[in-house]
């Protein structure tokens, strides 16, 4: 909502209210204050007056014109087209600096001699508000030939863009914010006085008749008027730039205008458009359209629907005949609720009718018509056709201890009468702790204590409320969503020191690139249904697709190494949320340094693999063919943290790598929900020496270690605590096979074990794995 | 005798550790001259003997000082030496962490969870995917509500939703207890929007206090968020202004002075000298009505914590938040 200091004083006295204070003002009363624009005019801008105007010797587009600007007067060539002898106009004189830079000085104009410019508005930095030059009028007020034109408020004003709430339909116009800046300001509201003089003037009901349907939840009112020689004031066509809106006739602009400045929802039809030929009344008929939306209708034709939209057929063309001025009030709940059932195409007025628009319909009205007839040389009809139907009040009781309870400090019974009466409520019913309040029509948004409450500390101002803490018993609050929440911070900053960055992306995920790389999708029936890209358009089942695309953008930053995590939410194809945690590393294990003399060892599968294990603990790998197409087929592995499958770790298939523009890269995701976290246990551990005895066996290249392993883990080998493979060697003598070196670690609880003992447990070992596997010492 | 002295030229003559354990072993070894000395002594007149013997252990000590003496000054410059060789331009070493970093938005997010956490307030979750009830209905947002067009919501094709905040866990949080309640919902939440400074995902931290009614007061929520927002952002001015959320009432925006100009207004602050971080208000009763409670008073706050994040980091690029770019993360090293 766009209003103008100078606006709003037409309505409330602003005169010894600083803008400064107005904004502090309007901010405070919640009226958010978006930005403020000061269009001051620059100095040596006066008024002036055309005194003599010829045609320019030497070019037919120019005129030499005698201008006083109050001391003196000045010729002055001009170009413009609608300069004209008797017009008072805006000049810039010698010196005067303009919007854009310019400087003007004394010039010769095809040999003649011009001291200053007759100015437009766009030239004065006042925007496109007319053609040709600024023709002043009695609409910018009282004004002194040769005084600089910001003495004007019209030429100094301050366009200050308010953020509305959505509950704020009244202040939808420039009277609604005045009226509650009156409220704030302890001052009253100008009231324009309209009284027409009804005994010369011909009555509508001679020319119009409305005829209606019951419980349209409509307040209507027409006016006639035959429509002469309308002049758009320039104060109108300034402001309009303004509010930035514009409308394509001058009837039309106008009525935006009167709508602006009073928030009554106002149309101008063409009287012709209800009457039949041969007819000299026209018949306006308010029914129920096929959607159920209140309309006005002529015979079959609708002409529009009330709050909605205007069809173009009944509309003014031209700028003579009789129109009809309508003002029409229904309330929001009913149109915006009609609207959620039937969605129609809607003009600007409905955002106003959906929020709340002016109930009080000759403010707009009589507001429409003096303008109108200001401006032009119209003829009124006498007297309003009209019809309401929504009147009720609304009554609200709510106890000044409730009052003080909610806002937490003591407000002045006094106080609360006053602000409640500034506001228009109407508190004479109240008793002395309890005050009984009748809401004002047109604020909409009140229905409880609760909002009278609001009311109170929007003009006693939040900030005059003193802090005060909250007394309350305390209670054990940790609950299983903060260990949650605990569990993910603690792996969170596990990855981060073992040198991962933690990215977030949006779920979203592009559904053919997740189907391409043979990841589960959401369910056809549970997709979404307006995403807002393609690329966006499905929820993700999977970190690595994001991991994969924000690699791909650091490597080509110049990143030789990226190391990324996410810890987050994925869907599965019934669309249930589950956590995930995925790392990836790219490129180099380390940055490039002296010790590795520029050239660090790319990330392996043991590098990343240890990493992994940094963050989440000991784990086992098992070989697997993942169910997505991201992994090399030869090295992709389940995690199984003591026997659960946890996740996947796997290195990223050479074409993906490429179609990525990556590097050689790692990557792994695990069910968050599966991941250890807890309180530790100690064993109990022997005070005796370890022993370690290396065994070198020879096994089938293609055997798989895991197979090793539970043979000597299934031997439960006495005194073995742990064993892990230390060397591979293969050569042309052991063909198929390879010699595998596994380091064994032997104690004891009760001594130092001896060479006897060793002896006895890796010869379990070595017949165990003879039996089962057929395997022997190298 | 003069045998002897030779050594303690010697001595002095050597230039390595090594040497001096040639000497010592010369000197005092089993055949050393000391002990072929001492052998001699057996065949000298008895009468002479304990004037050798004498003569001989004061050069049998004397040598060993010196050797000992001169061993540790041979040691001492070996040692240095050999440091010497093992000098390091320390000033090539400077160094990068090769650890990675928590995303600032978590961080903050973090941050927000600590302090409320410090303040008894229970930390809730729940699921992104919502229905109507719990997002809109239950928060005094029916259908024909204004206030929908503030929240572009992203539907599916089953008539569920995203959460356009987190306002759907406080809710299942009082259907599913009895009050007092003292929480807030950090979480990841969904409008339908994309562009400089919106994006589709942003994160959010609501809270929600429920004690008996006439207890919880606007003031009680002033002081809460006050001192919140001075944890957060250090020393700044806070501002309350009337604003208008479905689900609470009276309502409030909160500003803070400007980080950035420190009120003096700049750019950020689109020249205001505030910035908007947060809103917040008294539960609208209709809410509480939804969710079957009786008797009972509250207040609630929500914000988002990409801004937070952004005004405390001074982070220009909202987008870049979610674009895994160490170029910025970085520098949270």
């Amino acid at each position: 909502m766009i209003v103008t200091k100078s606006w709003l004083n037409e309505w409330i006295d602003l005169s010894s209210i600083s803008t400064d204070k107005l904004l502090k003002k309007l901010n405070s009363i919640g009226l958010e204050v978006d930005s403020v624009v000061n269009n001051k005019v620059p100095e040596k801008i006066v008024f002036g007056r055309v005194v003599e105007c010829v045609k320019h010797p030497e070019a037919d587009k120019l005129n030499v014109c005698q201008v006083d600007i109050g001391t003196s007067t000045r010729q002055i060539v001009c170009g413009a087209s609608n300069v004209r002898v008797g017009l008072d106009v805006v000049v810039a004189t010698i010196g005067a600096v303009m919007p854009d830079g310019m400087v003007i000085k004394p010039v010769k104009l095809r040999g003649v001699e011009s001291y200053g410019m007759l100015c437009s508005a766009k030239e004065i930095g006042l925007g496109d508000v007319c053609s040709g030059i600024i023709e002043l009028d009695s609409s910018i007020g009282k004004y002194k030939i040769g005084e600089d034109v910001s003495t004007n408020p019209i030429f100094n004003d301050d366009i200050i863009e308010i953020e509305l709430t959505a509950n704020r339909g009244d202040c939808l116009s420039i009277r609604g914010v005045a009226r509650d800046l009156s409220a704030a300001f302890d001052k009253p509201l100008r009231e324009i006085n309209t009284k027409e003089d009804e005994d010369k003037r011909v009555g509508i009901g001679r020319i119009l008749t409305l005829s209606h349907e019951n419980n349209l939840d409509v307040n209507i009112r027409y006016k006639a008027i035959e429509l002469k020689n309308l002049n758009i004031p320039f104060v109108t066509k300034l402001r309009l730039v303004q509010i930035e809106d514009k409308r394509e006739s001058d009837i039309e602009s106008l009525i935006l205008y009167a709508i602006h400045s009073t928030g009554v929802i106002l149309r101008a039809y063409d009287f012709n458009f209800f009457r039949a030929k041969n007819e000299t009344m026209a018949r306006v008929s308010l029914g129920k359209d096929e959607n159920g939306f209140a309309s006005i209708i002529s015979k079959n034709k609708k002409a529009s629907i009330v709050g909605v939209g205007q069809d173009d057929a009944s509309k003014v063309v031209g700028s003579e005949g009789t129109i009809l001025i309508e003002a029409t009030y229904i309330p929001p709940d009913v149109i915006s609720k009609r609207m959620q059932e039937k969605k129609v195409p809607a003009c600007p007025a409905y955002y106003r009718a959906s929020r709340g628009s002016e109930p009080e319909l000759n403010q707009g009205l009589d507001y429409c018509i003096s303008v109108l007839e200001a401006n032009s040389a119209s003829t009124v009809y006498g007297g309003t056709i009209e019809l309401g139907e929504v009147n009720e009040d609304k009554i609200i009781s709510v106890s000044k201890k409730e009052i003080d309870e909610i806002i937490g400090a003591v407000i002045d019974r006094a106080k609360i009468t006053k602000i409640l009466k500034n506001l228009g409520f109407d508190t004479t019913k109240s008793s002395s702790d309890n005050f009984v309040v009748s809401v004002p029509k047109f604020r909409h948004d009140i229905s409880n204590k609760q909002d009278i409450v609001e009311e109170i500390v929007r003009l006693v101002g939040i900030d005059n409320i003193p802090s005060k803490p909250f007394i309350f018993a305390e209670e054990n609050r940790l609950s299983d969503d903060y260990t949650k929440y605990k569990k993910r911070q603690t792996y969170r900053h596990k990855a981060a020191f073992s040198g991962f960055f933690e990215s977030v992306h949006f779920v979203f995920d592009e559904k053919r690139v997740l189907e391409e790389h043979g990841f589960a999708t959401v369910d056809e029936s549970k997709e979404l249904l307006n995403p807002i890209v393609n690329t966006l358009d499905t929820l993700r089942t999977t970190l690595l697709s994001g991991l994969l695309r924000a690699a791909s953008n650091n490597s080509k930053n110049g990143y030789s190494s990226v190391k990324l995590f996410e810890v987050g939410s994925v869907f599965n194809s019934q669309r249930e949320e589950s956590l995930k945690m995925a790392m990836l590393f790219c490129g180099d294990k380390e940055a490039e340094s002296i010790s590795n003399c520029g050239k660090p060892s790319k990330v392996d599968f043991v590098f990343f693999a240890q990493k992994v294990s940094d963050i989440i603990g000991a784990f086992e790998l098992r070989a697997v063919e993942t169910s997505h197409s991201l992994s090399h087929p030869f090295a992709s592995a389940q995690i199984l943290i003591e026997g659960e499958v946890v996740g996947e770790l796997f290195r990223v298939h050479p074409s993906v790598q490429e179609s990525y523009d990556l590097d050689i890269t790692y990557m792994c995701e695990l069910d968050f929900e599966k991941l250890p976290y807890g309180l530790k246990t100690a064993n109990q551990t022997s005070k005796y020496q370890a022993s370690f005895r290396d065994l070198s066996i020879v096994m089938p290249k293609e055997m798989s270690y895991e197979k090793v392993k539970s043979v000597i883990d299934l031997s439960q080998t006495k005194n073995l605590v742990r064993f892990y493979p230390v060397d591979r060697y293969s050569d042309a003598s052991l063909g198929d096979n390879m010699s595998l070196s596994i380091r064994f670690v032997l104690q004891s609880f009760d001594k130092t074990l001896e060479e006897d003992d060793i002896t006895g447990s890796m010869d379990a070992i070595l017949t165990a794995l003879k039996n089962e596997l057929g395997i022997e010492i190298r | 005798m003069s045998l002897l002295k030779e050594w303690y030229d010697a001595i002095k003559e050597a230039q390595s550790v090594d040497r001096i354990e040639e000497i010592r072993i010369s000197v005092f070894g089993k055949k050393g001259v000391l002990a072929a000395e001492f052998a001699r002594m057996k065949e000298a007149p008895d009468e002479e003997k304990s004037k050798i013997a004498q003569e001989l252990n004061v050069h049998k000590n004397g040598l060993m000082n010196e050797l000992t003496a001169k061993k540790i000054v041979l040691q001492t410059q070996e040692l240095i030496k050999n440091m010497k060789a093992e000098a390091i331009d320390v000033s090539m070493f400077g160094q990068k962490p090769q650890a990675g970093a928590l995303h600032p938005v978590m961080e903050t997010m973090d941050r927000i969870v600590e302090y409320f956490s410090s303040m008894n307030f229970a930390v809730k979750t729940g699921t992104m995917v919502e229905d109507d009830f719990n997002n809109f209905e239950a928060l005094n947002l029916p259908k024909h509500h204004p206030a929908r067009d503030m929240q572009d919501t992203f539907y599916f094709k089953d008539e569920m939703l995203l959460r356009t905040h987190t306002s759907p866990v406080q809710i299942r949080t009082m259907m599913s207890t009895k009050p007092p309640i003292r929480m807030i919902a950090p979480g990841a939440v969904f409008r339908r929007d994309y562009d400089i400074t919106h994006t589709p995902m942003f994160h959010q931290v609501e809270g929600l206090l429920v004690d008996e009614d006439g207890k919880v007061s606007f003031a009680n929520l002033k002081f809460i968020l006050e001192d919140f927002l001075k944890y957060m952002f250090g020393d700044v001015e806070v501002r309350f202004r009337p604003s208008f959320f479905p689900f609470t009432e009276p309502s409030a925006e909160v500003d803070i002075s400007c980080v950035f100009c420190k009120g003096e207004g700049c750019r950020v602050c689109s020249k205001t000298g505030w910035l908007e971080v947060l809103g917040c208000g008294i539960v609208d009763p209709n809410v509480f009505e939804a969710v079957k409670y009786d008797n009972v008073s509250g207040y609630a706050f929500g914000l988002g914590v990409e801004r937070f994040a952004m005004l405390i980091h001074q982070i220009g690029d909202l987008r870049s938040l979610f674009e895994g770019d160490i170029k910025l993360l970085e520098q949270f090293q």
